[in-house]
Parts: structure tokens; C-alpha cells; sequence
């Protein structure tokens, strides 16, 4: 029997929810700053405008819904999967007033796409946007990186023992610390000393590549956000065609290669467990699938003859593999290249490492390393159970920051998280084909959504149809937080509609 | 008779001549170069790979000095025209520009670079297209010959929205009474 949710359970849920809105709320401080120092006036009342709509949202939860009950684990996954969702909305009122968009689906295309860190976007004009705007695309994908919710935990849910259970419900299963408040922050330590010194590198960079100091220093935390977030996002539509910089591309490479390492291993480093950088699994995992993307891609340009030297091999074939294997979409070809002039084999290369993804717990998306590592060890176990005598006990282990026995339970999780991501990529390929689209064309771009990486082969765009819009959005959010939350989510929405009410004690 | 031949071999050479002057002066790849869309450089890269090309629009972002050349990228798209910051119309796309390499004393001429307060100058510029720039890492550029200032670019003026200050104002109002009932909830509550 499906029990109907009690009032308390939807209070508690809109209270939690509100904290996650007024979060975005906050953040929006930083591009309104921005857009004031840079006399953008109109941008900052945009930003003025989306943050008192979220300062009256958390309001009128605050008010309403409070409640003395702690979070349950079902209650963490729709505030996650529902939080994301109304974030989209409330942080899609800067961009829709800044009238860069045509619709406001389209500017939630982008927040999402931002939040997320997949960095498609339907954003027209963008060669003339604003700072304040500019630095607003950027933060999303930073904070949407680390995750919303760690936000949130982070300054607004200090001493909820129901902490926890948000926290893991956005799609991240590992604590750093003990506790929960503190591991969210260790996250944002981490972040900010990166985005700390990867900025200094690529403001180095830009300023030798003959930008301007005030411009690069921007250009460089914008490009170092879009990097280590394994968002993607560029403030000129060249992305980083735009640069012409093999420096750039080299610093955005290392930084999204680190953004796209799972959080755990990042604080096991900073411990000193620099060991654990060879050990572990989703290192080794992503190494070995880097090569062998890297191996169909150099078989797909030997056929091409295109690209001739080892240096154009690596500024525009590795570097946009790894952009799709770290999920990150960075780009320096033009989208309509990837189709046009990789031709079948290196397009597929790309697709396959796209939906392979980065590691869990990171920035970024698609299966993840440490299942690719659980369902092979699996199957080498299987293989090795069918060659040894019917008496042998075969266990097989992986090493992630510790030892860990693989078991059924293990191996089945992975095995379902891995077939929703193929389900999503699919159902988008084929919905892509049934409008029209060139096979290839479609998958690409359906893949690029659902794994979270960003990378177009020139199907996205504002006059895409409105219903693949409205999947592609669907796809990002339930790529990002794995199908739990969502599924949970769907389930809480039924049981409000078909459940029976419980007896109150 | 052999006057005859004279005169059709003079026929043959002169028509020879007209026709060849006729190819350089409209063919596609000659030295004058044909005026064409980004558009359609990228989305047909191989046929005009190595070619001598026009390409007419608005410089934007910024002008990279590197040694004694300079990248400056060039879009053409109808924002070229009128940005949406000046209130142009949807196109349906982002933009769409390309990046030219030239000798550095070509982009003297450039005063205004096109961004969110500024339309770029408006700019002509000759050069060879590159599908594949085998000098910069494989880039799709235009190695730039001359560049000449059409239009020069001008400030965009943003007038102050006022119904958006109506709007933040209607919003901090019924912030501060929903923060007037929160308060008095937490007080009835303890």
C-alpha cells in the first residue's frame, strides 16, 4: 500500500527546499558585484530582481512550512531532485530579463545546462553579453559543480542531523569527514584554492597571449570555472577556438582532467595519500579508456588526412576527447566540424568516451569510472569463475581510497545506474532521428546531455523543437543526479496524487 | 590562304586572351578574392580551403597582439547588424565569427571592439581561408592580407529600465512583510 504523504512530510520538504532556493539567491551576489563594478545597471537590477524573488520564496517557507521533524531519506531525495528543478526556475530570471533569450524555456535550457555542468546553451548574442551575465553563466557551473545542495549545506543547514541525506541524494556518496556540514565544506576548500591558483595561470597566459589585464583576469576565472567544474562554458561563442592559445588549452586540460577526479581522492591527496592517485580505481579506469578513445580517434584521422602533425592531433583530437572524457565540452573546433570533418570514427570516439564520463563524487558526469571498473572486474571474475575448477572461491576487489570486496549488491547497483544512462542517451538519439536529424548528429548531442559534457555537433541551438528542449533539460537533471533522486521524486508525486492516508497516532 | 591562317590564329590567341582575362577578373580563387559568409566558409571548409576570401562584419571581443601579427575575430551574423543589446531581432543562433591572423600594422585602423557596451567597427577583410591553419595547431582561420574599416563602431546606449525598478521595489515591499509574519510566527512559536 502507497501511504499519501502528511502535511508534515510536504512542510518539511518546502522548508528544506526554500534554504536550497535562498542559496542560489546568494550566490547571485557575486555577478551582481560584478555587474555594478563594470556599471552594468540594468544587468544588476536583473540580478536584484532574481535574488528578493528568492529571498520571498525562502520567506514564505520559512514562514509556512517550518516544522521540528528531521529529514528522512526520501524526504533528501525530492528535496534534491524538487530543489533542482525550482532552482532552475528562480536562477532563470537573470537570464530571461537580460533578453538574450528568446523564451523562457530556453533560459531554463541554460540554468539547468549551468547548474548541471553540461554547458550547452541557447543563449543568443552572446559576443555582446554583459560581465555581470558572463560571470552569472560561469558561477552556475562552478556551484553547480560542487553541487547546489553543498551549498546549501555548506552555510544554511547548520545542526540537521537529516543533513546527510540531501547530501547524498545530489548524486555524491562519499564523506570526506565524519561529518557531513564539514565534508560539504572541505568540498568548497578544495575548489576555491584550485580556482585560486588555476586562475593565476591562465590570467598569466591570456596576459602573454595579449589580452588585457582587466579582461583577462576575468576571462581567466570564467575559463577556469568552465574547467574545473567540467561545465564547459566560454564567454565568447568561439570557446576556445577564440584564443588561439596551445597555453590555454594546455592549463584548461590539466584543470579539467583534476576537476573531473572524485572528490574523495582529491582529500585523500591533500592528506598526503598521494599513492592513492595510481591505486585508484576511476584513475585507472579513466587512463584506460582515455587510451583507447585516443586510439579510435587516431585511426579515425589516419583514414581522414586531415590533420597532419602531432600538434593538431593534440589541439584539436585529444583535447576535445579528453573535453568530452572529462565531461567538460571546452571546445576548439567549430560544432559543425565534428561532423563535418572527423568523420564517422573519431565523431563515435568522442560519443563513446562522452558516455563513459568522468569519476563519481566529481564535477562531472556519464557512467563513471569506478562503475566501468566494477562492471569489468565483474565480468573478469565471471570469466575466471567459468575457467577454474567448480570448487574455487573467486573474489574479486577494487581499491577506491580503501580495499572493497565486490559484491552482488555492488555490482547490480552499478549495472542499473549504467543501463538508465544508456536509456537516456537512447530515447534522446532516437528523438533527435524522428525529427530529422542526421543519426550521428543525434546521438552526439543527445549523449553530450544526458553524460553532462556539453560538447554540440551542431544540433543544439534555439531553434531546435521545444519538445527535444524540454528532454534535453530532463536529460541533464537526471544524468547529473543519477535517477534516484528523480525516481523518488516521480514516486513522491504519485503517492501525493493515488497514496492512501496513514492513521495518525 | 596564308593570310587567312594568320588572321584565324590571331582570332584563336585574342579570344584565348578575353576569355582568361574573363576568369581572373570573376572566378572564385582569384587574386581580388570573393566576398562569402562565415556560414558558409565553415560549413563548406573544403571546397574553400586555400582559397582568397572576403569577409565583411563586426570585430568583437579583443584585439590580441602577438609579435608583429594580430588575431582579431570577426562575426558576421545578422547581430553584426544590430546586436539584441540595441534591440535587433532573434536570429536564432549565438553568433557566428571566425578568428583572422594579420600583420599588426592592419589593425591600427581598429578603434572599437564589439561587447555588451560597444558595436564593434565594421571591418572588410581580405585573406586565405584555412580549413585546417597548419602554422596554428590546425585552427579554421583566415590569414589576413588587408583589413579596411568600413563603419566605425559606436557605444551602445542602454537606457535605465524603470519598470524594473517598479519590479524590484513591488519585490523588497513584499519581502519586508513576509519577514514582518515570519517573525511574528518564530515569536508565537518560540
Amino acid at each position: 500500500m502507497i501511504l499519501k504523504p502528511s502535511r508534515e512530510d510536504i512542510k518539511l520538504i518546502g522548508w528544506a527546499i526554500g534554504r536550497v532556493i535562498l542559496g542560489v539567491g546568494l550566490i547571485m551576489a557575486v555577478p551582481l558585484a560584478v555587474s555594478l563594478v563594470c556599471s552594468e545597471w540594468n544587468v544588476a537590477l536583473d540580478f536584484i530582481i532574481g535574488m528578493l524573488a528568492c529571498v520571498v520564496f525562502w520567506l514564505v517557507t520559512e514562514s509556512f512550512c517550518r516544522t521540528k521533524k528531521d529529514l528522512k531519506w526520501s524526504h533528501g531525495l525530492v528535496v534534491a531532485s524538487g530543489g533542482w528543478i525550482l532552482a532552475m526556475i528562480f536562477g532563470a530570471i537573470p537570464h530571461y530579463l537580460s533578453g538574450h533569450f528568446r523564451s523562457f524555456l530556453d533560459a531554463c535550457f541554460d540554468l539547468m545546462s549551468g547548474y548541471t555542468t553540461t554547458g550547452l546553451y541557447l543563449l543568443q548574442d552572446l559576443d555582446h553579453c554583459s560581465h555581470g551575465l558572463n560571470m552569472w553563466r560561469h558561477l552556475l557551473t562552478y556551484a553547480g559543480g560542487q553541487g547546489i545542495i553543498v551549498i546549501a549545506l555548506t552555510f544554511l543547514f547548520a545542526g540537521t542531523a537529516g543533513a546527510f541525506k540531501i547530501y547524498v541524494s545530489e548524486g555524491k556518496e562519499e564523506k570526506l569527514l565524519p561529518n557531513v556540514i564539514n565534508t560539504a565544506r572541505a568540498i568548497w576548500m578544495i575548489s576555491l584554492s584550485y580556482l585560486v591558483v588555476g586562475s593565476a595561470f591562465l590570467w598569466l597566459a591570456l596576459l602573454r597571449e595579449g589580452m588585457p589585464a582587466g579582461r583577462g583576469f576575468l576571462h581567466a576565472i570564467w575559463l577556469f570555472m568552465g574547467a574545473w567544474s567540467t561545465g564547459g562554458f566560454a564567454p565568447q561563442s568561439l570557446n576556445l577556438l577564440y584564443y588561439h592559445s596551445l597555453a590555454v588549452e594546455l592549463i584548461t586540460l590539466v584543470i579539467m582532467v583534476i576537476g573531473s577526479f572524485n572528490f574523495a581522492l582529491h582529500y585523500a591527496v591533500w592528506t598526503g595519500k598521494t599513492k592513492e592517485i595510481y591505486q585508484n580505481i576511476e584513475t585507472r579506469s579513466f587512463t584506460l579508456t582515455a587510451l583507447f578513445g585516443t586510439l579510435v580517434l587516431s585511426l579515425g584521422f589516419e583514414k581522414l588526412g586531415l590533420f597532419t602533425n602531432l600538434t593538431e592531433f593534440f589541439r584539436k583530437g585529444f583535447y576535445n576527447l579528453i573535453s568530452g572524457h572529462t565531461t567538460t565540452g571546452s571546445s576548439t573546433i567549430y560544432s559543425v566540424s565534428f561532423y563535418r570533418d572527423f568523420g564517422f570514427i573519431a565523431m563515435w570516439a568522442v560519443i563513446l568516451v562522452m558516455a563513459i564520463g568522468a569519476s563519481a563524487c566529481s564535477t562531472g558526469g556519464g557512467f563513471k569510472g569506478i562503475r566501468m571498473g566494477i562492471l569489468f572486474k565483474y565480468l573478469r571474475g565471471e570469466i575466471r569463475r567459468l575457467a577454474s575448477p567448480e570448487s574455487a572461491v573467486i573474489a574479486e576487489k577494487i581499491h577506491h581510497i580503501r580495499d572493497i570486496w565486490l559484491d552482488d549488491a555492488m555490482v547490480k547497483g552499478a549495472m542499473f545506474i549504467v543501463i538508465c544512462y544508456v536509456f537516456i542517451y537512447f530515447v534522446g538519439g532516437l528523438l533527435g532521428v524522428l525529427y530529422g536529424y542526421d543519426p550521428s548528429v543525434a546521438f552526439f548531442d543527445s549523449v553530450s546531455a544526458g553524460s553532462n559534457s556539453g560538447l554540440s555537433a551542431g544540433l543544439t541551438g534555439p531553434l531546435m523543437p521545444a519538445a527535444l528542449k524540454v528532454y534535453y533539460i530532463f536529460a541533464m537533471w537526471a544524468g547529473r543526479l543519477e535517477f534516484i533522486s528523480i525516481i523518488a521524486l516521480f514516486s513522491f508525486g504519485g503517492a501525493l496524487v493515488r497514496g492512501k492516508k496513514g492513521r495518525k497516532r | 590562304m596564308r593570310g587567312t591562317a594568320v588572321l584565324a590564329c590571331l582570332v584563336v590567341i585574342i579570344c584565348g586572351c578575353v576569355c582568361a582575362l574573363l576568369v581572373l577578373c570573376t572566378g572564385p580563387a582569384t587574386g581580388m578574392g570573393q566576398e562569402v559568409k562565415v556560414k558558409e566558409l565553415v560549413e563548406n571548409s573544403e571546397s574553400y580551403d586555400g582559397q582568397e576570401v572576403i569577409v565583411e562584419g563586426e570585430v568583437v571581443g579583443d584585439l590580441m597582439i602577438r609579435g608583429d601579427e594580430a588575431w582579431i575575430t570577426v562575426n558576421d551574423d545578422p547581430y553584426s547588424e544590430r546586436s539584441l543589446e540595441e534591440g535587433g531581432d532573434f536570429a536564432g543562433l549565438s553568433n557566428y565569427g571566425i578568428g583572422v591572423w594579420l600583420p599588426r600594422q592592419e589593425t591600427e585602423a581598429i578603434r572599437v571592439l564589439g561587447s555588451y557596451k560597444n558595436h564593434g567597427d565594421r571591418v572588410r577583410v581580405r585573406g586565405i581561408f584555412h580549413r585546417v591553419d597548419h602554422s596554428h595547431g590546425g585552427d579554421m582561420d583566415i590569414e589576413g592580407i588587408s583589413l579596411q574599416v568600413m563603419k566605425p563602431g559606436y557605444p551602445i546606449r542602454h537606457s535605465f529600465s524603470y519598470w524594473k525598478l517598479a519590479l524590484v521595489l513591488a519585490l523588497a515591499s513584499m519581502a519586508a512583510c513576509l519577514a514582518i509574519v515570519w517573525r511574528r510566527r518564530i515569536g508565537k512559536t518560540g
